[in-house]
């Protein structure tokens, strides 16, 4: 996969947001504001790099891999920190903040896998065995 | 009127409660990650590896039972992940031996291909980690 501004920028809100919500739940907080806006910076990226990518798609840049499973890892991305933030609420303890941090890491591993769609080093089945030890290295 | 169930039901560290919410997160991922990539293998390339990409379908299932009935209260919700988490650790143990043992007949890879190897090994503790979860919040009968 192709190391892009846009993975790089996500995988740094979303591990910052992970790291966030460890150190809270850690200090046995309850979910706070903190917490809250760590989860909301991860949806504010995804919204920006859908966006973003409706932007370079209309400027004719190409997405290598299927659109519909590039968009379908988006949807489910953006998702992610509203499910998590509904999970977490249900039960208000510091071990929300542990739920909250799952969503962050979980997000990275998806814009990993987007990057590769985009980028057209999918996961074929005629890909070259080096390609295929990265993805494993990915945790894709 | 209260009744000792729901009593029970309310106490806050349960089986579903705490450590169990986020076991159940964890679960989760692992459903909605294993059912989307088996439903993409299937519908686009099942002619390539059909086993392989029925055993993701088995696997998704198996996320999906486990996580349902660990977010469930009651003894019989219990029971169902106890036996979904142990078909889990059978899979990934069978899978991951097999697929050391003979990688040309799983080239193709599913969630537990080489132990979990391409999730972080995720998938070879969940089962391990769910299992001492539902000993430790078993339910005296």
């Amino acid at each position: 996969m192709i190391l892009d501004a846009w993975f790089i920028i996500g995988a740094i809100v979303g591990l910052t947001s992970t790291v966030v919500c460890v150190v809270a739940a850690v200090m046995k907080k309850k979910p706070n504001d903190v917490t809250l806006l760590a989860l909301i910076a991860v949806e504010l990226f995804i919204v920006a790099y859908a966006i973003g990518s409706i932007i370079r798609l209309a400027n004719g840049e190409p997405l290598a891999g299927e659109p519909w499973e590039f968009w379908g890892y988006m949807f489910t991305a953006a998702a992610l920190p509203v499910a998590g933030f509904y999970w977490a609420m249900m039960e208000r303890t510091h071990w929300s903040n542990y739920v909250m941090s799952a969503v962050g890491v979980t997000v990275v591993v998806m814009l990993a896998r987007m990057a590769q769609i985009w980028y057209g080093t999918g996961l074929s089945a005629q890909a070259a065995p080096a390609l295929e030890s990265l993805q494993q290295g990915l945790g894709i | 009127m209260s009744t000792p169930n729901t009593a029970k039901k309310e106490t806050p560290t349960g089986r579903t409660s705490g450590p169990g919410r986020l076991l159940i997160t964890v679960y989760g991922v692992f459903a909605i990650s294993a059912t989307a990539r088996a439903l993409l293998q299937i519908a686009t390339k099942f002619d390539e590896a059909p086993v392989a990409y029925t055993l993701s379908a088995f696997a998704a299932i198996v996320y999906i039972v486990a996580t349902v009935s660990l977010a469930k209260p009651g003894a019989k919700w219990a029971t169902v992940a106890t036996v979904a988490i142990c078909i889990e650790l059978l899979g990934v143990l069978v899978v991951g031996a097999l697929s050391l043992v003979d990688p040309a007949a799983f080239q193709h890879a599913s969630v537990w291909s080489k132990f979990g190897q391409g999730y972080g090994y995720i998938p070879l503790l969940l089962p391990i980690i769910g299992l001492i979860w539902l000993y430790r919040h078993r339910e005296a009968k």
